[in-house]
């Protein structure tokens, strides 16, 4: 296998998703009509509601969507399964799940006057189902934040190439921000500027490394080289388990981020998050597109690069650790989310894309196809950990994607540093953003209960110190697959919900209920198996040990992937009575649609 | 209509590429800005608040310049003001 092929696999699947299935459905089951009136022309407000281009749109959703996500999903389920299993799911899950699932949350946000999915849920549905859902968000926002700061936290510390980079990145965002806000300046000069000197940074990120491993070792000193916390992982020794150790440097590395992530928190979005977004957007994008090119024409220019090293298949169930389970169903249809399939995908296009769609033929398009190109971002990082070494999964894929970016000329060291910056950039970017949602969902949520919640600095902080205490925990794959069941179990959610609004308006429903149903007994069935795993592998062999930060970790991981369950059964609950309450209807007479002014 | 269909095919490659980059880099910042300035104007419509009901709370000479200002914008901010939100509404 070569990347060229799997290139052509990745455009095949696209192109054949695209034109016969995801068009048969948008024009016999959803019927688009373009004279039809959306909620963006009929209440347009110049805010919220408002028309707009669908390239632009396009282009919108589909970076809003497209982040860490099936970046790390894809290089994790690879390292477990093999690539075959990973490209398999990525091809199935977009081509029957994935699109469907974009399409519909938006399409049932314009038939639905624009509202979100909860609030749809609310009408539909139940009242409760808001309620949990509201929950299920804050929990499912805590565990995504917390595996980004873990994994992040352990390449800065074990990558010291890097840090110079990222420092830059935030100076350069400040200084965007004054840039353009302050001082003026225009948009063209600031983002040559700021771009061009955060990539210096992170090209010249090889000649500093000698600094920040000395820097490293200083803080690692502090405590005389021994580590502060030892605990048991699974996960290590070739997944048969042995002890990790927490060194001052990944606390501190931890604690920055933290930090980094409290200020674009708090700090006006214009002052800081939004420009380190903007210029953190060019340095990942240029990455990808040299990367995916690349990796179509290295088989032709730098065939070394370009050929599978990972094993195809690496068994059905790849223990993790001494009492582990790690089956291919359920854990791989949640360890690759956001490539084939992801909640935050419905839940943003319900709210965020589908108030600005100006016409109905564009819900195809924009919300079909973003999924599918973000289906071959998946693909990529798919293909940079299968043509790289086989070392940890994130220098694995750092190097094949380097090799990817070295065909065009870039030395392959200069490549490598760029590739291991653009993943923490992505990572970096998302989690600030995943910080800010996160405490004024808790401010909204507990502001009446607990007022103090209410201040931004307590929000912050509530929130910031839980994502310590999860990430403390140390079993980096278990939080990434309770991540993975949290959104894909959204994801089934907002196909339910779709369902049943198909049902209630009379339309055929097979296309949304059967991948809800699929992706609801499967993300349930994946987070009982990493309850199991938690509680086995990490809490009762540390709590034998009298080791206290991990159990208390992996307690409070065991215990929000039970609340999610016992939420998705509430709300998977009233789903199936309110389907079968519209099923016993009778089908509603067409009703003419509002033309378009 | 010659010249819009010229216009369009002007656009053709370039100007999709163009819109795609912008709607990945710049449309979100842009929607800020303007979520700023609907903010910004709800407060205008705080001030001008008695002179619209025709009821005069604030000294009235001030309100009353702004009122034409504020009186294009009425439309708009009963629809911002009156729609139905939650927490899941910040995350567009």
């Amino acid at each position: 296998m070569n990347t060229l092929l799997a290139v052509i696999i990745g455009m095949l699947t696209v192109y054949l998703t695209y034109t016969r299935y995801a068009r048969r459905i948008d024009r016999n089951v959803i019927q688009s009509d373009p004279k039809r009136a959306t909620p963006a022309t009929l209440y347009m407000d110049g805010v919220d509601f408002m028309p707009t281009n669908k390239n632009i749109l396009f282009g919108y959703h589909f970076k809003s969507i497209a982040a860490a996500g099936p970046i790390v999903g894809a290089i994790v389920a690879a390292n477990l399964w093999g690539w075959l299993p990973a490209i398999i799911w990525l091809v199935l899950g977009v081509s029957f799940i994935g699109w469907a699932s974009d399409y519909s949350g938006i399409v049932i946000s314009i038939r639905n006057d624009g509202n979100s999915l909860s609030a749809i849920a609310h009408r539909l549905v139940s009242p409760r189902s808001r309620t949990i859902l509201f929950m299920f968000i804050f929990f499912y926002l805590l565990v995504g934040a917390s595996a980004f700061v873990g994994i992040m936290a352990n390449v800065m510390e074990s990558q010291p190439r890097t840090h110079l980079g990222i420092i830059l990145l935030t100076a350069m965002g400040l200084l965007l921000g004054q840039m353009l806000y302050r001082w003026r300046t225009g948009l063209v000069g600031a983002t040559v500027l700021t771009v061009g000197v955060t990539l210096l940074g992170i090209l010249a990120g090889p000649w500093t490394e000698g600094i920040f491993k000395s820097f490293n070792a200083g803080l690692n000193a502090i405590s005389g080289g021994t580590p502060l916390v030892t605990y048991f992982d699974p996960t290590l020794a070739n997944f048969k388990g042995a002890d990790a150790q927490i060194m001052p440097s990944l606390l501190f590395w931890a604690i920055a981020i933290c930090v980094f992530c409290y200020a674009g928190s708090v700090l006006p979005i214009w002052r800081m998050a939004q420009p380190v977004v903007y210029v953190g957007f060019w340095i990942s994008a240029l990455s990808i597109v040299l990367g995916l090119v690349g990796a179509a024409l290295a088989t032709f220019i730098k065939p070394e690069v370009a050929q599978f090293v990972l094993p195809a298949f690496k068994g059905w169930n790849p223990q993790l650790g001494p009492a582990g389970i790690m089956p291919l169903w359920p854990m791989l249809f949640v360890t690759i989310a956001c490539g084939a399939i992801s909640g935050w995908h419905a839940l943003f296009g319900s709210v965020g894309t589908a108030r600005q769609i100006e016409n109905e033929a564009d819900m195809l398009p924009v919300g079909g196809g973003s999924m599918l190109c973000e289906f071959l971002l998946g693909l990529l990082a798919l293909l940079a950990v299968a043509v790289g070494s086989k070392g940890a999964p994130v220098g694995a894929f750092a190097t094949g994607l380097g090799g990817f970016i070295s065909v065009w000329g870039v030395p392959l060291q200069y490549a490598t540093s760029l590739a291991f910056a653009a993943f923490i950039v992505i990572v970096l970017v998302v989690t600030q953003l995943l910080f800010r949602v996160m405490r004024v969902t808790l401010s909204e949520w507990l502001g009446d209960v607990i007022p103090p919640v209410r201040s931004q600095h307590v929000s912050s902080f509530v929130c910031i110190a839980l994502a310590i205490l999860v990430v403390m925990t140390g079993t980096w794959i278990y939080l990434w697959q309770l991540l993975g069941g949290a959104n894909q179990l959204m994801a089934a959610l907002a196909l339910l919900l779709v369902t049943v609004w198909l049902a209630s308006v009379g339309k055929s429903w097979y296309y949304a209920g059967l991948p809800a149903v699929f992706m609801y007994v499967t993300t349930i069935a994946s987070l009982l198996v990493t309850s199991y795993n938690l509680y086995f592998n990490v809490y009762q062999i540390n709590l034998a040990a009298g080791r206290v930060v991990p159990v208390i970790g992996s307690g409070l991981m065991v215990m929000v992937a039970l609340l999610l369950i016992v939420a998705a059964l509430f709300i998977g609950f009233d789903g199936w009575r309110a389907f079968l309450r519209y099923r016993r209807r009778p089908a509603p007479a067409p009703t003419p649609a509002t033309a378009r002014a | 209509m010659a010249n819009e269909a010229k216009a369009k095919k002007k656009g053709g490659l370039l100007g999709i590429f163009k819109d795609i980059v912008y709607g990945m880099s710049s449309h979100e910042m842009t929607r800020h800005a303007v979520r700023q300035r609907a903010s910004m104007e709800h407060l205008f419509i705080l001030i001008t608040m008695g002179d619209l009901l025709g009821v005069p709370i604030l000294p009235p000479y001030y309100s009353l310049r702004l009122l034409p200002y504020v009186t294009p914008q009425i439309a708009g901010w009963k629809r911002r003001m009156l729609r139905e939100r939650d927490v899941t509404d910040i995350l567009g």
